[in-house]
């Protein structure tokens, strides 16, 4: 091939590149479109509401730093992010092993797998208000489990009303709710691992343990930290199921942040304030996420 | 690449710029017509909630009202009641002031500037106030201004189950002369769940709004009669937070309504439960209980009787476009033939004075016991939950604290103090 023509060939193929240039752009339009509006500006809005003095109808005062000020001495606010802490440091790792474990189990060559592969996916179908719910029927003071627990003749446990078994019920539920979804991830990632490493394994004579301590956890590594990420995220923004399945009681056992944020806002009208302490969140979910970017280095390795 | 970023960029601005245009275009239109016989066309957006058969009726009065003003047209949007305040607030918001909306005493206050003055147009506040029972004033004169107009008048009140009442054989008051005291009635409660079989005695709506009713009858009030300062952890307030308390500890309430978010209207209807603190509005809820039977009756006195009086009223919003027509329908929905048809036909208690006796096809008994408890129901009621500017600040709070206080973590009088000093705090606020 001589030098023109592999030439001629570079440009014919960076050619449709050019031509293709805004192309790309125009399919993303229509979705930055809805990004930008509903997302991006709104997060504008509530970063310049946090220096305001605003109920939503009357002309807004501007406070300056005051509604953070205030943030830092509100016990409650801190008392509330903690119990969400909590409750994410208890769901992330019971979401991560449970969805890992039934993920190894399911890509294994079993009878009805199809089968047993929906019954844990379809809960992620289903809205949090309807899982919620559900759950309020199963743990509720008359709910079914305590009608069965009478029927074996002991006594009813207060699973929504005791704060103790509340915040059990709360955490059971989230995971049952999740786990499909990141059983789903564990599984593409788990099917990605080239066979090659598991037969070295086995003709080295590694034991299971083994071979999952030293061949599987590491290759899903990137699997993993999506996983923590998008399920720590999601921890800390907890709020409809919990609304449809305690309303945050009993008082304020399983008022996790969001539910606090939104109480601030909407029931007492105090939209500055809460759109300050949403920003709080906002900045504390962003150092976890680049954290753990870092730590992971991108999940590249 | 750049240049391809550029044009993306200008494009996203162009749209949006014109999406916003779009939607500011909308609002001069909105509203206005062709004039047609000496009268413009207009279109009245009413948002519209329904706790029961109340939207239904409304209809009927708005096709009435459509034949007789042939150039009106009324676009009824039906929310669900938990959004109604978001709703309204983004319309003002955006720019777009719906012309009506029906809403609550929790909804009076904040909206309260954004109301047109019904009384301007109407011969005066005085004479517009006169029509309307003294009780409900609080809550729609703001600052001079009747910002909108009483539809219909809650009281709270007490429901309980006949069959196992009669199976235990307790008798319930029987006129306004006999009302029993807290002690008797919580005595008569346990009667009936030894007796009668109940489960519980007692169920309670989970709001710091009807769990006031006992703080009234116990004589105690969330805030000074002039409104400057926290009383709700006086001696009477601790009170009645303690009372409160004991009826849990007796079995005699379930705990999980105030614990668990239990629905009170459930566990009456399984039967199993003598009695329900609500409000006048269950009893068209009530209405199709089949498997047992039901009444109401007075409730129990601590050092006096009380209710706590509410409603539901009609606004019509300032920037409009239609304020005018939208006040002249609040106007004809107001007089005591429409009035009398929307109330009686929805079982509900008239807010005008000359509809006090109606003819309810159903519960016509029960009706003049929440009218009774109305009437006897101490003026700090309404002038408390007519504050809506300071109760939001708090009522959330309070709920919290008095499922605390029931749970024994937190002393009654420690949990009322914290209440107080919201309240302090969001007086304080108020006045600056």
């Amino acid at each position: 091939m001589s030098a023109q023509a592999s030439a001629a060939k570079s440009v014919k193929r960076r050619s449709p590149n050019q031509s293709m240039g805004w192309i790309p752009y125009l399919f993303v339009l229509p979705n930055l479109l809805i990004f930008t509006t509903f997302i991006v500006i709104p997060t504008i809005i509530g970063f310049i509401y946090s220096f305001h003095e605003y109920d939503g109808l009357n002309p807004m005062e501007f406070v300056g730093f005051d509604n953070y000020k205030e943030i830092f001495t509100n016990g409650e606010f801190w008392t509330a992010l903690g119990k969400t802490a909590m409750y994410a440091v208890i769901v992330v790792p019971l979401i991560y092993c449970i969805s890992l474990a039934i993920a190894m189990m399911l890509i294994q060559p079993l009878r009805f797998k199809g089968l047993f592969r929906s019954v844990f996916y379809w809960p992620t179908m289903i809205s949090y208000i309807i899982v919620g719910l559900t759950w309020k029927w199963i743990f509720g003071d008359f709910g079914i489990l305590n009608y069965m627990m009478t029927l074996f003749g002991s006594s009813p446990v207060h699973f929504l009303s005791d704060s103790f078994f509340a915040n059990v019920s709360v955490i059971i539920a989230t995971v049952w709710s999740r786990l499909g979804f990141y059983m789903v991830i564990f599984m593409a990632g788990l099917q990605a691992i080239p066979t090659d490493f598991y037969e070295a394994a086995r003709l080295d004579g590694a034991s299971k343990p083994r071979v999952f301590w030293s061949i599987t956890l590491p290759l899903i590594k990137p699997t993993t930290v999506l996983v923590v990420m998008l399920s720590l995220i999601e921890a800390f923004k907890a709020y409809p199921l919990l609304f449809a399945l305690t309303g945050g009681g009993p008082g304020k056992e399983t008022t996790y942040i969001v539910q606090y944020i939104y109480e601030t806002g909407f029931a007492k009208q105090e939209l500055g304030m809460a759109s300050a302490m949403s920003v709080v969140l906002f900045l504390l979910i962003s150092i976890f996420t680049a954290l753990q970017f870092r730590l992971s280095k991108g999940g590249a390795d | 690449m750049n240049k391809a970023l550029k044009t993306v960029s200008i494009a996203t601005v162009l749209a949006l710029s014109t999406m916003s245009l779009a939607a500011c275009a909308k609002k001069e239109s909105a509203g206005a017509g062709t004039q047609a016989g000496g009268k413009k066309n207009v279109t009245l957006d009413f948002v519209w909630f329904s706790d029961g058969n109340e939207g239904d009726i409304m209809k009927g009065i708005i096709k009435d009202y459509e034949a007789k003003n042939t150039n009106v047209k009324i676009n009824m949007i039906e929310v669900p009641y938990k959004d109604l305040s978001t709703k309204l607030k983004t319309m003002i918001a955006g720019g777009q002031p719906p012309a009506l909306a029906r809403i609550s005493t929790t909804e009076l206050g904040g909206f309260a500037n954004q109301a047109v003055d019904l009384s301007e147009s109407n011969g005066g506040l005085d004479k517009y106030t006169s029509q309307f029972v003294d009780s409900l004033k609080p809550f729609y004169v703001v600052n001079n201004k009747a910002v909108a107009a009483p539809m219909d008048v809650t009281a709270n009140g007490l429901i309980y189950n006949k069959t196992l009442f009669d199976k235990a054989g307790v008798k319930v008051p029987t006129s306004p002369d006999n009302v029993w005291t807290w002690d008797e009635f919580s005595a008569a409660l346990k009667q009936v769940m030894d007796k009668g079989g109940a489960k519980y005695g007692l169920v309670w709506d989970y709001t710091p709004q009807r769990w006031s009713t006992m703080l009234y009858q116990f004589g105690g009030s969330m805030m000074s009669a002039d409104g400057t300062k926290a009383t709700i952890n006086n001696d009477a307030g601790v009170k009645a937070a303690e009372y409160f308390k004991k009826l849990h500890d007796d079995g005699i309430m379930p705990t999980s309504v105030w614990f668990g978010g239990e629905n009170p209207n459930n566990l009456f209807r399984t039967g199993t439960v003598a009695a329900h603190l609500a409000g006048n509005w269950m009893i068209s809820n009530y209405k199709d209980i089949t498997n047992f039977q039901w009444g109401v009756t007075y409730m129990p006195k601590g050092t006096q009787r009380s209710s706590v009086p509410g409603g539901k009223f009609a606004m019509a919003f300032k920037k409009s476009g239609v304020e005018k027509e939208a006040t002249d329908f609040i106007n004809y929905i107001s007089t005591k033939e429409v009035n009398a048809k929307y109330t009686q036909d929805a079982l509900f208690l008239s807010p005008r004075k000359d509809n006090a006796k109606l003819d309810y096809s159903f519960g016509k008994d029960m009706m003049e016991v929440f009218s009774n408890e109305l009437a006897n129901t101490v003026p700090a009621a309404a002038t408390d939950w007519s504050r809506q500017t300071i109760v939001p600040k708090f009522s959330n709070d309070l709920k919290t604290t008095l499922s605390e206080i029931v749970a024994g973590k937190t002393p009654a009088k420690a949990g009322l103090d914290k209440v107080a000093g919201l309240i302090d705090k969001a007086i304080a606020e108020e006045k600056k």
